[in-house]
């Protein structure tokens, strides 16, 4: 037996029926607070839970299949994870893999996870969730009618799915739930609801959802939800009627008034958790102080779907891209910012396109000190002292990019405007070169909610038993 | 007397790629009560703001944590080629001067 199916034993064993689950990051591959995660295998907890990924990164990972995080450090914090949840024997489930849960980063965490198995000495079976979803079964489900947006993006078409480098869906309970029939010791899924995580073991086991989810939701961030907010690992306790919550920093506080305002990050509503098979509803959750660390929650209700979905995600190919840095602190270059840049734009575009030929680039400017940030509507009313200008080229090749953005750097330098008293150069360069390539661009153009009959088909498991 | 004196967190974020939310949190029941009653907090005055149909601006109070939460669709999904802002965790400034 493993230990999924140890833990089940061992909860339908025992009398108090409460099951202890910890949060150890909310974003694998940045680092793992060492003393909080050491104080979280104290108190042996049933399962241990990591998310590793996110939308917030942008699309590029998505589309490009590279991880966000640093190889060294996410490989560091997986062999912490799992040598912790090896040696308490515990079920060790971690989502998102990658950044962003396509194939290639499947893959690549997964070859992080052999490598450390055989360099630590570890032996474990281990079940993987895949989270892509082929173009062909979208396509498919828009010729149903079945898929719908969610935002700005237009109505989602088959092109659409096609033109995806990637696309993936995200994988709900349901998923992790019939990886853990399989007995394993560690979970890997690719793209994931993070609640699915942390609520697939209570329900395994019986417990209802409405509060298996509402604690997944919190503990997903690790110690995010405590005063002062941080991501050391957390601890929830679950029983039948709610959960309670302790951040295993003791410089933290999981109070009621910051666990109830966690509902409010990064959710568009912070009254309801929308799930794969239904909603959580929380605007009748109640929030208790246990003591001035730990607060118990209560009365969230579970609303079932009619038909289940899926939140699919897919990020389309653009160009290269490459960028120009350069600052400036001339008030009459400054003065006339926008027009100065639209004239060296027109400029370069004579100099590198062939004549009556459309530019095969895009080039655009964010001006730091007006209006890079925001778009405000007015121009401030004393100009700044200084601004930077990053130019940014998207075009068919890295040399055609870097192209683009070395002309457009020699004429802004060089730029002769009305009134222009420094005829020896308008910019600042902070070091050269000051043309850099930044690897390929891509957009979300999938971001869209498919209804299906039946959630399993599309996120299916394979079992591996590593042995060191 | 200005929003940025009275709240206690003022912040935005992606809430999606696709959404922008801001979470307006206030230190007391009466300070809530003042939010709750601003004119700049209402789904017109942001709309105008952030330049998005009053229809498409969600303004949700939460009691239980003394805050008010406004959700509007991004003016094109996060990370695009002219996006100025990935994560939208600088675009609640406009908020920060609004008169109560």
């Amino acid at each position: 037996m493993n230990a999924a199916f140890k833990l089940r034993a061992r909860f339908q064993a025992s009398a108090a029926k409460t099951l202890k689950l910890v949060g150890a990051s909310g974003q694998l591959g940045y680092g793992v607070p060492e003393a909080a995660f050491e104080a979280a295998l104290a108190c042996r907890p049933d399962m241990i839970g990591a998310d590793m990924g996110s939308t917030d990164i942008g699309p590029t990972f998505l589309g490009s299949g590279a991880m966000a995080t640093s190889p060294e450090q996410t490989r560091k914090d997986l062999a912490r994870l799992l040598a912790g949840a090896r040696a308490i024997d515990a079920p060790l489930i971690v989502g998102s893999a990658g950044s962003a849960g396509a194939g290639p980063h499947l893959d690549a965490t997964l070859a992080m996870v052999r490598d450390i198995a055989a360099a630590e000495g570890l032996s474990f079976r281990l079940t993987v969730i895949r989270s892509d979803i082929p173009a062909a079964t979208a396509a498919e489900a828009v010729r149903d009618g079945r898929v719908r947006s969610m935002g700005v993006l237009p109505e989602f078409t088959a092109e659409a799915a096609h033109k995806a480098a990637h696309l993936v869906g995200q994988a709900g309970t349901e998923a992790f739930v019939r990886a853990l029939e399989t007995d394993p010791d560690v979970i890997i899924a690719g793209r994931a609801c993070d609640t699915g995580i942390y609520a697939a073991i209570p329900e395994w086991l019986g417990f209802e959802p409405a509060a298996a989810t509402h604690m997944a939701k919190i503990v997903e961030c690790a110690s995010l939800c405590c005063v002062p907010g941080g991501r050391d690992s957390i601890l929830a306790t679950l029983d039948r009627a709610g959960f309670e919550l302790e951040s295993m920093n003791p410089a933290r506080a999981a109070t009621p008034m910051s666990v109830a305002a966690h509902s409010l990050y990064e959710q568009g509503d912070p009254h309801q958790i929308i799930e794969p098979a239904g909603v959580c509803m929380v605007d009748t959750a109640r929030y208790a102080a246990l003591d001035d660390r730990r607060t118990r929650v209560e009365g969230a209700r579970w609303v079932p779907a009619e038909r289940p979905t899926i939140k699919l995600e897919g990020a389309e190919y653009l160009g290269e891209r490459a960028v120009l840095l350069a600052g400036s602190a001339d008030p009459r270059f400054i003065d006339r910012i926008k027009a100065n840049l639209e004239e060296v734009a027109d400029v370069v575009r004579g100099l590198v396109c062939e004549p009556g030929v459309a530019p095969d680039y895009e080039l655009f400017f964010r001006t730091y000190g007006l209006d890079a940030v925001f778009p405000w509507p007015n121009a401030p009313e004393t100009p700044p002292r200084e601004i930077f200008i990053l130019g940014e080229c998207i075009a068919p090749s890295q040399e055609r990019a870097l192209a683009v953005v070395k002309s457009t750097k020699q004429y802004l330098l060089h730029h002769g405007f009305p009134g222009r008293l420094s005829t020896s150069g308008n910019i600042a360069f902070p070091f050269t070169p000051p043309e850099l390539s930044a690897g390929p661009a891509y957009r979300f153009n999938v971001y869209h909610l498919m209804t299906v009959d039946d959630l399993a088909p599309h996120f299916p498991i394979e079992v591996e038993d590593i042995r060191a | 007397m200005r929003l940025m004196d009275l709240a206690r967190v003022v912040r935005s974020k992606n809430a999606g790629p696709l959404n922008l939310t801001f979470d307006i949190m206030f230190e007391t029941e009466a300070d809530y009560a003042l939010g709750l009653a601003a004119p700049g907090l209402k789904a017109e005055a942001v709309s105008a703001l952030y330049g998005v149909s009053a229809n498409r601006v969600s303004v949700i109070p939460y009691p239980t944590a003394l805050a008010i939460k406004i959700t509007i669709p991004r003016a094109e999904a996060a990370g695009g080629p002219r996006d100025r802002d990935v994560y939208g965790a600088q675009q609640h400034v406009p908020l920060l001067g609004l008169e109560l």
